[in-house]
């Protein structure tokens, strides 16, 4: 844009310098050359008139001396005078120039005749001097045409002309330079004075773009641009101000969103810790009825009473199951569930379930086909035998007939294995297929069965595959039935965990005769299940509702085999504490574990650190029993170390 | 332009006389060449010498050599012709009277006389302008006494006049230096030869020589020389001439009209041309006090008219 306001400045100055000065040029050029001509062609007139008596008299002294004299005239090359009969009678000077063959009666002018000048040729003509006399007619003088008497052939140098010339076009390209030069510098302070005030605009307008709209220009009062910038400004503040309106609505909107946000995430929060409540205190009747009925079991029934009794064990596993699904989601809401990521043959897991799900399969009349696999992966065994046992549990519970096959196998160039459960139950229709994956969303149970299950499957099985960073996908067809399937990162095969045999090894049947089994726990009833179910597996059972009592036992001599402990005691004691205090009383290392309504994953933490098996309530009767001969076989191995 | 007005005048003035008396016989035709102030003068001074002897106006007829019939001529008593183109018309007219060529030179006349076939003779006679050199050369003597040498430059055909010329000039206790200036040949050799040995150069009317593109240099060439002219005009005194001898027109038309009346009288015209009687001397005082002379045009004629006698 500056170099255009400059070309238009400069445009006209430089057009009307170069006029002038071809003006000034064509006129000087042409008056010099003119006045050369009129000087050279008046000297060889006057020669010519100078001369005519001297060719009249043939007098060459006489035309040598004029031929000279005028040879001193400056430009002046050469002089030759010619008879009437082209005789040459005086010769001045040195003829630059041939001698033309011709030269005529009249007036001529050869340019350049000869190197750099120019040839005059000028007749001398007899003066008439009229006398009237009557001896010559009249008529006869007047026709008598003027006496051709000779020639002057003046050479005219013409380099001073020429230098001449060049001097003035030398002035005139000076005046020319110094007019453009003149011309040029007011042009570019006028320029200027343009250019400035539309360079002030332009940055202003970059800064404002660029979001400074705190800008101003400064308006100066000989501004061309006056009126612009003063908009400009106006423009500015008006956009400043209602930017900062802006501003202020968004703070303000931002406030709001944060505040129902902040809600929301409250509602959360208490939802979950109502949930945790109440799943916590659900948990402590559970437990207990768990005990009771497993107590129950091993009594003598009749018939009806057996019956009443599956029932009653029907009821309780499937609240058993809520709780552990609730137990799940806590534990994913709170963040606590920990990823420990190791590489493990799936053949390990797939065996697993094939013994858990086998039983529920053929209760319900399906087939539960699990191919074998021999791929290893990365991952966390825990959370994938929950993925699969909800998959596997989910597929079962929908199925009316046929069966559930899971399959495992290996793409992506072998380093993906794609682990996938078919079913071939009801399917999801495809406006489902999103939602099933919701806490408590079960397609077509509105009457919410308990027997189809809480909804919550799918939802844990989404959320820990998230925290796996496992891709979960679902393909189904309603009707026709469902595939779910996981991709897991296939890992070398390799001996990274101590392949354990089957816990099928231990004896479900075998008694607990013989163990002493210090059982801590403040809530009556649950402890009541507890001894009852401990005495009813053969244990000699010392209870106590706190440390002190259970101290006291211990003081008493009567130490325990194994020490059953719940974690939350009275009066802010823990179960990790009085473990540690019995032990201490005791002098040896008591095998214990403890029992817990809570899913803290600080608890979680602190029993790992202190060695300790954490069981969750509802515990499941048959897992008490496993866990407790374990831990008696260890202490009869502290026993034989300590004798 | 004022001259040829007066010329008209007079024309319409005669003209009228001519118409009022239509049967006065006409006695004397004039003819004149041209109608310039020479001629004009001429005629006029003819006409008021014719009207002195008692002819009166309406016997002379004035006409123009344009204006000359070529058929019968008109009746007159006498015809006077004024320039050399008409008295070469007259002259080839026939005529029953005497004819008087007036204001020509004698070489003009003679051409007249050889064309028409004529002799001089009191039918044709003739006032010439040349001045007769006896007179020339008394004035020489007279106003240059110092004067021993006279140049002379004659021109095609006129050589034949020297020996008379040399005669005279002998006579006269002069010398005479003569050069011929051929047809077409530069004047300046001749010119030079005679200034070479003259003391004075005097000019015989001859428009081959002496013209108005050569008079100049002429005229320069003697001065340089230190040598005067003579001339036959007063032009040529006015133009650089020490001095001139020559009849004036109205000296002319004076003796034509005598002349005529005597024819008018009874008597014949002279048989041989005839030289002016009376004459003008003009003197160019810048030319002679460059030549350190002091030269009175009228004490020259007071003497000249002396030397020749008072008629």
């Amino acid at each position: 844009m500056r170099n255009r306001i400059l070309l238009a400045a400069m445009m006209p100055v430089t057009l009307i310098v170069l006029l002038l000065v071809a003006v000034f040029l064509q006129t000087r050029l042409g008056d010099n050359a003119q006045s050369h001509g009129q000087r050279s062609r008046s000297l060889a007139r006057q020669l010519a008139a100078a001369c005519e008596y001297g060719v009249f008299s043939a007098n060459e002294s006489n035309l040598r001396s004029i031929a000279v004299a005028a040879l001193r005239e400056p430009d002046l090359r050469s002089v030759v005078i010619l008879s009437a009969d082209g005789a040459v009678l005086v010769r001045a000077g040195v003829p630059g120039y041939a001698m033309p063959a011709r030269v005529g009666t009249r007036e001529r002018l050869d340019q350049d005749a000869g190197k750099d000048s120019d040839l005059y040729l000028q007749p001398i003509m007899a003066g008439q001097l009229h006398v009237d006399d009557l001896f010559a007619p009249a008529v006869a003088e007047a026709a008598r045409p003027a006496q051709y008497l000779g020639h002057v052939l003046l050479e005219v140098s013409k380099s001073r002309l020429l230098e001449r010339e060049r001097e003035l076009i030398a002035l005139g390209v000076a005046l020319g330079l110094a007019g453009l030069l003149i011309g040029g510098m007011l042009a570019l302070r006028l320029g200027q004075r343009v250019i400035d005030p539309m360079a002030r605009v332009a940055s202003m307008i970059r800064r404002i773009r660029g979001g400074d709209f705190s800008t101003r220009t400064e308006v100066l009062p000989d501004d061309p641009l006056r009126e612009l910038q003063r908009g400009l400004n106006q423009m500015a503040e008006s956009l400043e101000s209602s930017r900062e309106e802006l501003e202020q609505r968004v703070a303000r909107a931002t406030l709001a969103l944060r505040e129902k946000k902040e809600e929301a995430e409250t509602a959360t929060l208490a939802k979950s810790r109502f949930l945790a409540a109440a799943s916590h205190d659900l948990r402590q009747p559970t437990h207990a009825l768990g005990m009771f009925v497993a107590r129950l079991r091993q009594l003598k029934h009749d018939a009806e009473t057996r019956q009443l009794i599956d029932n009653l064990e029907l009821a309780l596993q499937a609240m058993r199951d809520l709780l552990d699904g609730l137990l799940d989601i806590s534990r994913l809401d709170a963040g606590s569930v920990l990823v420990q990521l190791q590489v493990f043959p799936l053949e390990d897991i797939l065996e697993k379930l094939r013994l858990e799900l086998g039983m529920t399969a053929s209760g319900k009349g399906l087939r539960l086909r699990i191919r074998p696999s021999a791929a290893w992966v990365l991952s966390d065994p825990t959370l994938i035998h929950r993925i699969l046992l909800n998959l596997i549990g989910n597929a079962l519970r929908y199925c009316e007939n046929g069966g559930v096959v899971v399959g495992c196998r290996s793409f992506g160039a072998g380093e993906l294995v794609r682990i996938e459960v078919w079913d071939s139950g009801i399917g999801i229709a495809p406006e489902h297929q999103q939602a099933i994956f919701r806490e408590f969303f079960q397609v077509g149970n509105l009457e919410r069965d308990r027997g189809q299950g809480l909804g919550l499957g799918l939802n844990i099985v989404q959320r820990t595959a998230h925290l796996l960073g496992h891709r979960l996908q679902l393909c189904s067809l309603p009707g026709v039935g469902s595939r779910f399937s996981i991709e897991v990162p296939a890992a070398a095969a390799g001996a990274a965990s101590e392949r354990r045999g089957p816990s099928r090894a231990e004896s479900f049947d075998a008694d607990l005769s013989g163990v002493t089994v210090q059982v801590i726990e403040d809530d009556a009833l649950a402890r009541l299940g507890v001894v009852s179910l401990l005495s009813s597996w053969g244990a000699r059972v010392v209870e106590a509702d706190r440390l002190s009592t259970a101290l006291r036992s211990v003081q008493l001599g009567l130490v325990p085999d194994v020490v059953v402990s719940d974690c939350r005691l009275p009066d802010g004691e823990n179960g990790i504490e009085v473990v540690r205090q019995l032990r201490l009383a005791a002098g040896r290392e008591i095998p214990a574990c403890l029992i817990s309504g809570d899913t803290d994953a600080d608890l979680l933490l602190a029993a790992k650190q202190a060695g300790l098996t954490l069981l969750h309530k509802p515990v499941r009767p048959a897992k008490l029993r496993n866990l407790i001969r374990r831990l008696a076989t260890q202490a009869q191995a502290v026993r034989e170390d300590l004798t | 332009m004022l001259a040829r007005l007066r010329f008209l005048i007079l024309g319409l003035w005669l003209g009228c006389l001519a118409s009022a008396d239509l049967h006065a016989a006409t006695s004397v035709v004039i003819v004149s060449s041209e109608s310039n102030a020479a001629y004009t003068e001429t005629a006029q001074a003819l006409v008021e010498e014719l009207e002195r002897s008692g002819i009166s106006r309406s016997e002379v007829l004035l006409l123009r050599a344009s204006e000359w019939p070529l058929g019968r001529a008109p009746a007159a008593r006498l015809y006077v012709t004024l320039g050399a183109e008409a008295a070469g018309r007259l002259a080839r007219s026939e005529l029953a009277a005497p004819l008087l060529c007036a204001l020509l030179p004698r070489s003009s006349f003679e051409r007249v006389l050889q064309q028409s076939g004529r002799k001089a003779s009191p039918l044709v006679s003739a006032i010439v302008l040349d001045q007769p050199m006896s007179r020339q050369l008394e004035l020489i003597r007279i106003a240059l006494p110092t004067v021993r040498r006279i140049g002379v430059l004659w021109g095609a055909q006129m050589a034949a006049e020297a020996p008379a010329l040399k005669a005279q000039a002998l006579s006269h206790g002069l010398q005479l230096t003569e050069a011929a200036v051929a047809e077409e040949e530069p004047v300046f050799p001749a010119l030079r030869q005679v200034l070479e040995a003259s003391d004075l150069l005097l000019a015989i009317p001859n428009p081959q020589v002496y013209n108005s593109a050569s008079i100049q240099n002429i005229l320069l060439t003697s001065f340089r020389a230190r040598v005067p002219m003579l001339a036959f005009s007063a032009a040529y005194a006015r133009a650089g001439a020490l001095l001139s001898l020559q009849a004036t027109p109205s000296q002319i038309g004076l003796q034509a009209g005598a002349m005529a009346r005597a024819v008018l009288h009874g008597k014949a015209l002279p048989e041989a041309p005839v030289y002016s009687n009376d004459f003008e001397i003009t003197v160019n005082d810048h030319v002679a006090r460059s030549l350190g002379l002091k030269l009175d045009a009228q004490s020259l004629h007071k003497r000249l008219r002396q030397r020749e006698g008072e008629p």
